[in-house]
């Protein structure tokens, strides 16, 4: 009886609650800047947490922090790889990486000095922009509403990469039993021969 | 309570794997032939457990049920909890391939710790008192492995004490969770099935 109790509470608290736990992290262009994200697979983000930054040889690039809905956002001086780390505490650990070409592509192909060749960047980037007639603010600002109308489809996406379904579930029950199953033939056999 | 892939240094990553190889022989030798059925039933509710997310304010933590697996299994319970982290890790993504002997160590030896301090006391007395140390059992099993991942924490770097309090406390919680849990548990147990705490000598640490 309590036994039939105790796996109707579990069984009524699954659907609900199977959800992973873990961190998602994301990293985008975002104009002149990289932006990303920080949070948990169930929803949370990490709000105010510090986020540093590494090339690929391990150097600090510089650090920035996430704001209250995980966010962050960093400027690339450097067209090299960029790592970004944060450190969640607890065993959660953060860590996304943006590849050169990537970075080069938001600071411009040119890899020596950022500020210079700001100019020569926006000209290919803003190259369909520019062709219909849009001034370089409502260029940002429609950027900015893609992004902001994109993140909750990004969002939901990361969460069902992470979500485990009932299938997964249930599969992996059978594959513990299986196992047993196996090993207990094994034992099995191995004392009957004895 | 899982650790993920990266946030160990390699060193303990290494010591983890090695600890936890042994841990596993060790199992597999006092697994006898009449527990293997428990040890899979017990592997299959840890997979299942940590499903099961109790939310604390911002944030949430999930059952671990590694204080029933050692009570009823001592030292078995390391095959039987290995294999349900390694299938938590390769489903649900939960921990990983690489950190999967630290994550068993710190999840499977507080177990066997707490089995073998507390099983001789299951057996006796009434199936009450029995439930009263098999919750006393569960809730130090999760106090204890929280432990264990601060100090693998530690280990890495990281200040032990700062981490130690922020696992620590979140599983407060699991800890009376667990606590009422694994009670039940055992007092079924020694209702339906006393003998399952009686050790058939030298068969089981």
């Amino acid at each position: 009886m309590m036994l039939r109790v105790i796996c109707l509470a579990l069984a009524s608290l699954l659907p609900s609650v199977a959800l992973a736990h873990n961190v998602i992290t994301s990293v985008f262009p975002s104009g002149q800047a990289i932006e990303g994200e920080v949070g948990f697979s169930n929803g949370d983000m990490a709000g105010d947490l510090l986020i540093e930054v590494f090339d690929d040889a391990g150097a600090k690039l510089g650090e920035t922090r996430t704001d209250a809905d995980g966010f962050f956002l960093f400027t690339p001086e450097q067209p090299v790889t960029h790592v970004f780390r944060g450190d969640l505490g607890a065993g959660h650990l953060a860590e996304v990486t943006m590849a050169a070409d990537e970075v080069a592509l938001i600071l411009g192909t040119a890899p020596k000095s950022a500020p210079v060749t700001t100019g020569q960047t926006s000209a290919t980037l803003n190259a369909s922009a520019s062709a219909a007639g849009l001034s370089d603010q409502a260029r940002a600002e429609i950027a900015t509403m893609l992004r902001t109308e994109l993140r909750p489809l990004r969002q939901e996406l990361t969460a069902y990469r992470n979500s485990s379904d009932l299938q997964s579930i249930l599969g992996g029950i059978g594959y513990i039993f299986g196992l047993f199953g196996v090993g207990f033939y094994l034992a099995a056999r191995r004392k009957l021969e004895g | 309570m899982h650790i993920v892939d990266g946030a160990l240094s390699n060193p303990v990553v290494i010591g983890g794997a090695v600890a936890a190889v042994g841990g596993l022989a060790l199992g597999l030798r006092s697994l006898p032939l009449e527990r293997i059925p428990a040890a899979g039933v017990l592997s299959a509710s840890f997979f299942v457990a940590s499903l099961i997310h109790v939310p604390i304010g911002p944030s949430s933590v999930h059952l671990i049920l590694n204080g029933l697996a050692g009570l009823v299994l001592g030292w078995a319970a390391f095959p039987a909890l290995f294999v349900g982290l390694l299938l938590q890790a390769v489903f649900f993504g939960f921990g990983g391939l690489t950190v999967l002997g630290v994550n068993t160590v710190n999840i499977a030896l507080p177990a066997v710790l707490v089995g073998m301090a507390i099983r001789p006391l299951l057996a006796r007395g009434s199936p009450l008192y029995g439930a009263i140390w098999g919750g006393i059992g569960g809730g130090l099993a999760i106090a204890a492995t929280t432990l264990a991942v601060a100090f693998s924490l530690m280990l890495s770097g990281d200040e032990f004490v700062v981490a130690a309090k922020l696992v620590f406390f979140a599983h407060i919680p699991v800890m009376g969770i667990e606590a009422v849990l694994t009670g039940a548990a055992i007092f079924l147990a020694r209702r339906v099935k006393p003998e399952l705490f009686i050790d058939v000598k030298g068969r089981l640490a």
